[in-house]
């Protein structure tokens, strides 16, 4: 399958514990079965992003938007899906911020609520009453344009594009690869405190990690694919 | 026989991480006068307390951040290590902004370095004259030979393990390498085939029996404070003794201004605990907050900017990733990041085209800094996700390229105020040619050593590590903030220890530069070597 399409052929489906969208290169791994051999603070934090707390920094209409743009910029495009967006209101709506604002940006709470608007601004060029009502194509349109610091106008005249990308999707990808289904997904040990790790050689690993059973250099592949720039390889 | 003069590995408990003695910490009044009040506990601060309190001085350090016990505050994980940096805000400018908070600042107890990965060269001989050697930078009022029996003390402390090491002045380690993994075998055979040397090490992690410090047990979280004790900071390597010999680390408070006579002489500090503004008098104070709250604590109190220095020629290293791609797992998460390093390339070589030049290092992000590398390099959506599934597949060597000292580089206060009333710092950053050339050339450098090991493809990204410099030390007080004892020209009780003295950063980690500068400083102060009245008159 060529020009921005699914997965790569071939990628399989995980058989134990559960990835984002249940795809990945390790399918007999879950990390989660290892957790009684985490230290307790650790498994505490890694367990509680299983089931974060409901929305209390974003408002519906402006979680709306934002979940379809997390779930567009990760290609969440079915269930189970990594709760980003919980996770991200989580950090916000505590103040956990870090520790630095570029001299031409609001503050990074109110960042993401000019970006909520400014997904919808763009959404209604699109002819869609928000973003999250826009199709599949425009949202990847919408994205790609924002990743490529494309967007103008409304929000966006004052709101630098690039820095903003930057800010919310340091947000975006700690909420998302923080998360243990995104470890399955690719085949990352996990915290392993305090037993360590032993088997630290070239395609060695541990008894308790995953075999990898599926291998493409992404490279190549994602350049064939034109995966960098979905929406110009649509047709 | 060698005289024990650091107990804190044999302080510290077996069974448990946290510091132990802090129950029975000896304690101040805030009118008391202590011999020495110490702003930061981070690598300067922690062994200029140790060292004096072993002289029978009196001292209170005082913390911004908490005083941290790995077992219950610290967690094997990326996100979940978010308390111990430096997180409250910063503005960042220039033309080349740099990212604060997790990339280069700290919080707490043992400062910087409970998240620094473990990388403890040394300074080379050079960098203390790279203007009379290369017409670039400055050249420091100290020189190497007056640093090297404190490089060999503290790499005796820390302790350092890793190969002989053949560069800038040879020497040995007291603890010898660590095995390494597979992402840094590749990334070795690629810089061999290429004629380009490198060597184990140099890290401050324990590689066998050292008092009560476990060895390493290779689980990679060195970046999120080691719950292990293997790794050093000074939490684990000097805290302990400083505690023992009569040492207050008042936590959780946080200094606004230092307090003078309103002549030549501060009396104090005032700080915020819980709410409070309180003023703990002291006859000395060192300043030891690292390069940004330093110069801002100084400016916040109109002190050592007669000469308008304060705050300038703040540095941070180009420090470029490339990642290369093999066909084999190498799994880069275990064992610490830092593993196998070279300085082949550290001194100026005319043919490159730029002075100075920069270190080889390996790095080894985890899944969220690998994340923000697969996004620098352009992708997002479905290719991010299948990049990040080939996460094992990938090795990744960094360089820490020398940025040349500017004073437009400058720490100022903002217009805005944190929580205690006080000016947030702005920090405006901007490379000049000399720089970008030097990581031009650093980037090429670690592509070919990458394509030499075999790697299909590779993906770079351009970021910066560490901070030194904003209150440097200069020969004159028109050039500098402080002379070559650390006091701030034209006071005559006021001192600055910690990273933002030096006046040039080399391509070398800074942390156990500091501890040194920390250590020769405290040599002097306890042998009264350093004068009592300023050296120089009050501008």
């Amino acid at each position: 399958m060529h020009g921005g399409g699914g997965d790569p052929d071939g990628l399989p489906r995980q058989r134990r514990g559960t990835t984002p969208q249940m795809h990945g290169r390790y399918p007999d791994f879950d990390v989660l079965e290892q957790s009684e051999h985490w230290d307790e603070p650790t498994r505490r934090a890694v367990l509680a992003r299983l089931d974060p707390p409901s929305l209390r920094f974003f408002d519906a209409t402006q979680a709306r938007t934002l979940t379809a743009f997390c779930d567009t910029v990760l290609a969440q495009d079915r269930q189970p899906r990594v709760p980003v967006l919980q996770l991200v209101d989580a950090k916000l709506h505590e103040g956990r911020l870090d520790g630095f604002q570029y001299d031409d940006m609001p503050d990074d709470r109110e960042t993401w609520r000019l970006v909520a608007r400014g997904l919808d601004e763009a959404a209604a060029e699109h002819d869609a009453a928000s973003y999250g009502d826009a199709d599949p194509e425009s949202r990847l349109a919408i994205c790609e344009a924002f990743a490529e610091a494309r967007l103008s106008g409304g929000v966006w005249v004052e709101l630098p594009v690039a820095h903003a990308f930057a800010v919310v999707m340091r947000a975006v990808l700690a909420a998302f690869y923080s998360h243990p289904w995104a470890w399955n997904e690719i085949g990352f040990g996990g915290p392993a405190h305090p037993r360590g790790y032993m088997r630290l050689g070239i395609g060695q690993k541990e008894p308790w990690e995953g075999e990898e059973a599926f291998v493409i250099d992404p490279v190549a592949d994602v350049r064939e694919r034109g995966l960098d720039h979905p929406t110009e390889h649509r047709g | 026989m060698k005289v024990v003069d650091n107990n804190s590995r044999f302080l510290l408990d077996v069974d448990r991480r946290g510091v132990p003695g802090r129950d029975r910490m000896r304690t101040y009044r805030d009118e008391d006068e202590v011999d020495l009040l110490i702003v930061g506990c981070g690598a300067g601060g922690s062994v200029l307390a140790q060292r004096l309190a072993r002289h029978g001085w009196r001292i209170v350090v005082l913390e911004a951040g908490p005083f941290w016990d790995p077992d219950t505050d610290w967690v094997s994980d990326e996100e979940g290590a978010h308390p111990i940096y430096w997180n409250a805000n910063r503005i960042v400018g220039g033309e080349d902004p740099v990212e604060l908070g997790k990339n280069n600042c700290g919080h707490g107890v043992g400062g910087s370095m409970v998240h620094f990965a473990g990388y403890t060269p040394r300074f080379h001989p050079s960098d203390f004259e790279t203007l009379t050697r290369d017409g670039v930078g400055a050249d420091w009022p100290i020189a190497y030979p007056e640093l090297k029996p404190h490089y060999e003390r503290v790499e005796r402390e820390l302790p350092v393990a890793g190969q002989h090491w053949p560069w800038g002045d040879p020497h040995g380690y007291p603890h010898g390498p660590h095995p390494i993994g597979g992402a840094a075998e590749r990334a070795w055979e690629g810089a061999r085939a290429c004629g380009i040397e490198m060597r184990v090490g140099p890290v401050a992690i324990t590689n066998g029996t050292f008092g009560n410090r476990p060895h390493c047990i290779y689980r990679g979280f060195c970046l999120q404070g080691c719950k292990v004790n293997a790794k050093a900071s000074p939490l684990v390597t000097h805290v302990p003794d400083a505690l023992e010999h009569g040492v207050e680390i008042r936590a959780d408070s946080m200094a606004i201004r230092i307090e003078t006579d309103g002549m030549d002489a501060c009396t104090g500090v005032s700080y915020v605990r819980d709410g409070h503004e309180r003023r703990q008098r002291a006859s000395a104070v060192v300043v030891a907050g690292y390069s940004i709250e330093s110069p801002r604590l100084l400016l916040n109190s109109d002190l050592g900017n007669g000469a308008d220095q304060v705050g300038r020629y703040v540095m941070v290293q180009g420090a470029p990733q490339v990642a290369g791609r093999f066909p084999e797992t190498l799994r880069m998460y275990k064992g610490p990041p830092p593993e196998v390093s070279s300085e082949q390339f550290y001194e100026t070589d005319q043919t490159r085209g730029f002075a100075r030049g920069f270190s080889v290092q390996t790095v080894s992000p985890l899944p969220i800094g690998w994340a923000e590398h697969v996004l620098a390099d352009g992708h997002w959506g479905k290719a991010l996700r299948e990049y990040m599934r080939d996460y094992n597949h990938w090795s990744t060597l960094g360089a820490l390229s020398e940025l040349l000292p500017r004073a437009e580089n400058r720490v100022s206060l903002a217009d805005q105020c944190d929580s205690f009333g006080m000016p947030i710092a702005r920090f405006d950053y901007s490379q000049c040619d000399n720089d970008r050339a030097n990581i031009a050339y650093a980037k090429a450098t670690l592509t070919r050593i990458l394509e030499a090991a075999g790697a299909q493809d590779v993906l770079t990204i351009d970021r910066y590590a560490h901070l030194v410099g904003g209150c440097r030390m200069s020969a004159t007080a028109e050039q500098g903030v402080i002379d070559s004892d650390h006091r701030v020209w034209g006071m005559s009780n006021l001192f600055v220890c910690d990273g933002s003295v030096m006046p040039t950063q080399g391509s070398a980690n800074p942390a156990l530069t500091i501890m040194v500068l920390a250590s020769r400083l405290a040599e002097r102060l306890a042998a009264k070597q350093v004068e009592a009245q300023p050296s120089a008159v009050a501008l």
